[in-house]
């Protein structure tokens, strides 16, 4: 794995051809800075630019969840993409994940609509999120 | 109205890494994003502008917000609707009008599109 400092507190790694991992402090001026780095890297696939705006939004929301939902922990997404899909996995440590508020589920809806599939899970002392985005067929040729 | 006195018109509220936020003409003016860094600074401007009025929010400039910044825009719809008013968003984008569907949330806010029409619930 080849690592590479950023900025303060930003870490990027490529962890296998194609994954993408990526740590951020858990601020909220970092969630741009994810937002930014998801739709770089969905750029470099097919999708339409109506995905990628779908991607931006999702990565938004997961980012704002898991530093809203964390114990202050750095918060880490992993980027997945290949000619079918665009994989997002983010998490960090957490105490418990508190799912009783309308924060939490405007933020799931808001995941849930702009993802072909969403979850998110807390296991072992980490929140996890992840959102799966279809390449659409035929969007190199829009 | 000349640039020099436009400016002296505009009061700068806030900015950051998202956005940049100014009351002008009796409108909050937003420029950026409004997210979890953006909120914020939205909040703070809604509520100056509460004191003396109808709150009217030009989003021209903004191009990105996610349910965080939405949060902002419906708390300042419910304490609107608990002065028997509104809320007027101004030239949403297409990305805001896209998560106020999403949401089912434009019925919250008075919609005014580029022409100066006005609707309820985003429709025209």
């Amino acid at each position: 794995m080849t690592a590479t400092n950023a900025g303060p507190g930003i870490d990027v790694a490529v962890a296998d051809p194609g994954a993408v991992t990526l740590t951020l402090p858990p601020l909220p001026s970092m969630v741009r800075v994810g937002r930014l780095t998801a739709s770089s890297i969905a750029s470099l696939t097919n999708m339409t630019i109506d995905d990628i705006d779908d991607i931006k939004i999702g990565i938004s929301e997961m980012i704002t969840m898991l530093i809203q939902h964390g114990d202050g922990s750095p918060v880490t997404l992993c980027f997945e993409a290949d000619d079918d899909n665009f994989v997002v996995e983010g998490s960090t440590a957490a105490t418990r994940l508190d799912v009783s508020g309308n924060d939490f589920a405007l933020a799931t809806a808001v995941l849930e609509a702009v993802a072909e599939t969403s979850s998110v899970a807390f296991n072992d002392g980490r929140i996890v999120i992840r959102l799966m985005k279809a390449v659409a067929v035929g969007a190199a040729e829009r | 109205m000349s640039e020099g006195e436009h400016k002296k018109s505009m009061e700068e509220i806030g900015r950051n890494e998202s956005i940049r936020v100014t009351i002008d003409k009796g409108a909050v003016v937003a420029e950026g994003d409004i997210d979890l860094a953006g909120g914020p600074l939205l909040d703070t401007a809604i509520m100056r502008l509460e004191a003396s009025g109808p709150v009217v929010i030009d989003l021209t400039a903004v191009e990105f917000i996610d349910s965080s910044g939405l949060r902002s825009l419906l708390t300042a719809s419910r304490r609107a609707e608990g002065r028997n008013s509104v809320v007027v968003l101004r030239n949403p984008s297409a990305g805001v009008k896209r998560l106020l569907s999403i949401t089912g949330t434009a019925d919250q806010f008075q919609i005014e599109d580029g022409d100066g029409s006005l609707a309820a619930g985003g429709e025209k």
